[in-house]
């Protein structure tokens, strides 16, 4: 299991990949081991020069774990880039980084936020007591207060399918590809030979996070914060769903 | 860079983390933090000149030390869950640690507050009143102990150095945020504490005080030295952000340097830090109320931007977020709820002891209180 789905239906075939959809695994299905296997070192390749910016991944993502209306565990982040009179659509899918030395572990109070043995970083919404400091530390802003659980939250690569020896949602269903998962710690998966001979960049370097997922194709300009105009669109407020 | 325009078309606007709340918890809790230091000399070190104003510090400390923690545990989104702060050891943390010492200092300041005004619950416990015998009860049979005024005011001090560390450093840790990630943070942060804590005093001096012109003269003059090193501190972090010398700086400069709001607060708190500057060196009498709530407005006004304006700039997405103070307990109902609350702190304070007319007042400040009165630390 370290492949995008195109190429996990060109390889194992169609039967499986229907099989693995049909069996989809509530988030909340539980059996999740909460230290992980250390066997594996979990990680993603996005090859931006395939993603079509549809968003069929952020949709996945939000259906399958259930992430509340406004919140987003992924989202492909679009831009309209003009160069010397030519414009271009640029588009840039964004979620944890589930970072080797992950900056938003040390600031947690309660230990609610930990990484796992297999590299996979993860909220216990059961301690987590919605400080809102993994927030503020997490560079990549993929962390966020769930309005539901009142609690911190984020991209678990989709650890519950992971165990269920599925891929994540959002490389399940992206249609081109350009979301490529699997094991850093198999030298022959497919991730373990992209990061080795492709180069691929991480977002933000510099803050020295080690970033675990990793970007091929990756302009410059889009690597740390983005220089440009911002989206007239906002999400609205949550003040419709009252909370304690 | 050549001719390139980028224009973000869809992304995510993160909302703001860390509440309104918080701005009131860091107010709150600087401007205590700054009234125990201001009452320490009247109190801890029995200098009889700085008593009345140390008595109105003393009421900052203890009203604004009691209401703070009702704000942050307001600012967590599981408030129940408070206590897995204190089921687990998290030393990497320094939320965590703010968890011990917060009740450290508060415990201190509220045993301090009790030690320096036993004189007065003594006094009070002597006049033919309801309350008497409740007066007598709060003294604990004694008086003014300068002992055990200087052994708690040292403990609470060491209690006050914590907070004051731990609430700038746990800020200034964040390097995600440039804005916060500079040694300066904390440093600024003890500075305009210590500022509104003396704009505090200068209102109260006014409002529930006697309108003391010795607590004036003096809190004025105070507020200019500490208004100076407020504008040095800003001066240094604009110089190395616009020199370069210093990366963390820059960014922190360049992370809002652009942008046209943020250029007028910062045009705001150099007026709302000059402005009660120059009244107070030039006028340090009878300007106390004006300075005192110009200063406690830049205090206030300095962490509504560093927290709120601070997550307001995106980290990864283009330009600024937006952000838009919502009526409910998020928002403005946080503000007003933690202000009234003080409101009913410093009412309650200075009803059960008021400042004036004190029945301890023209009393030789050295005097015993009750016969036999001297009580140990250890009660």
């Amino acid at each position: 299991m370290d492949r995008s789905r195109r190429n996990f239906c060109l390889g194992a075939g169609a039967a499986t990949v229907g099989a693995a959809t049909l069996a989809a695994v509530p988030a909340d299905a539980g059996a999740v081991s909460a230290s992980g296997d250390a066997a594996h070192r979990w990680a993603m390749v996005v090859d931006v020069r395939k993603c079509v910016g549809c968003q069929a991944c952020t949709v996945a993502c939000i259906m399958e774990n259930d992430v509340p209306e406004n919140s987003f565990r992924t989202i492909v982040s679009t831009y309209e880039v003009t160069e010397q009179g030519k414009a271009g659509s640029y588009m840039l899918p964004r979620l944890c980084n589930h970072c080797e030395d992950p900056p938003c572990i040390p600031v947690c109070p309660t230990g609610a936020t930990y990484q796992r043995r297999d590299g996979i970083v993860v909220v216990d919404n059961s301690v987590c007591v919605g400080c809102a400091y993994c927030v503020q530390a997490c560079p990549y802003d993929a962390r966020f207060i769930n309005h539901e659980t009142q609690t911190a939250d984020k991209c678990t690569f989709c650890v519950h399918r992971v165990e269920a020896g599925l891929l994540p949602a959002c490389v399940e269903t992206c249609v081109g590809g350009a979301r490529i998962f699997g094991d850093l710690k198999d030298p022959d998966s497919t991730v373990s030979k992209l990061v080795r001979e492709q180069n691929p960049k991480v977002l933000k370097p510099e803050m020295g996070t080690q970033p675990r997922v990793f970007y091929i194709g990756l302009d410059p300009k889009m690597q740390g914060k983005v220089d440009g105009t911002p989206t007239l669109w906002r999400p609205a407020p949550h003040a419709g769903k009252e909370h304690a | 860079m050549m001719d390139t325009h980028i224009v973000e078309v869809i992304n995510v606007t993160r909302e703001v983390a860390w509440l309104p709340w918080a701005v009131q918890y860091f107010f709150l809790i600087g401007l205590s933090v700054g009234g125990l230091l201001l009452s320490l000399p009247g109190y801890a070190f029995a200098r009889d000149s700085w008593r009345p104003l140390g008595r109105l510090a003393l009421i900052v400390a203890l009203t604004c030390g009691l209401a703070a923690p009702v704000a942050l545990l307001s600012d967590l989104h599981q408030p129940g869950r408070f206590w897995h702060f204190y089921v687990v050891f998290r030393p990497t943390s320094w939320m965590w640690w703010g968890s011990l010492f917060i009740p450290l200092y508060i415990g201190g300041l509220l045993v301090y507050g009790w030690a320096c005004l036993r004189e007065e619950l003594q006094a009070h416990g002597r006049v033919d009143s309801r309350l008497a015998g409740l007066y007598r009860l709060a003294a604990l049979g004694g008086g003014r102990d300068d002992r055990l005024i200087r052994a708690a005011g040292l403990f609470v001090l060491a209690g006050a150095a914590l907070v004051a560390l731990y609430t700038g450093v746990e800020v200034a840790v964040v390097k995600a945020r440039p804005l916060w990630h500079t040694p300066f943070l904390p440093v600024q942060f003890l500075t305009t504490a210590l500022a509104g804590a003396l704009g505090l005093v200068l209102i109260l001096n006014r409002v529930v005080g006697t309108a003391d012109r010795g607590v004036e003269v003096l809190g004025n003059r105070l507020l200019a030295a500490v208004l100076a090193a407020v504008m040095l501190c800003g001066g240094l972090w604009l110089a190395l952000g616009l020199s370069g010398l210093d990366a963390a700086h820059a960014a922190a400069l360049d992370s809002v340097a652009g942008s046209e709001a943020w250029r007028v607060t910062a045009v705001w708190a150099v007026a709302a830090t000059v402005v009660p500057f120059v009244i107070a060196v030039a006028r340090p009498a009878g300007t106390g109320l004006l300075t005192g709530l110009i200063a406690v407005h830049s205090a206030w006004m300095f962490r509504w931007t560093v927290f709120i304006s601070g997550q307001s700039v995106p980290k990864t997405g283009a330009g600024f977020y937006e952000y838009a103070l919502p009526a409910g307990p998020d928002g403005l109902m946080g503000i007003v709820g933690t202000a009234g609350l003080w409101l009913f702190l410093l009412i309650l304070m200075t009803a059960l002891l008021p400042v004036s007319p004190a029945p301890v007042a023209g009393r030789p400040a050295n005097a015993s209180g009750h016969p036999g009165g001297r009580l140990t630390a250890a009660e």
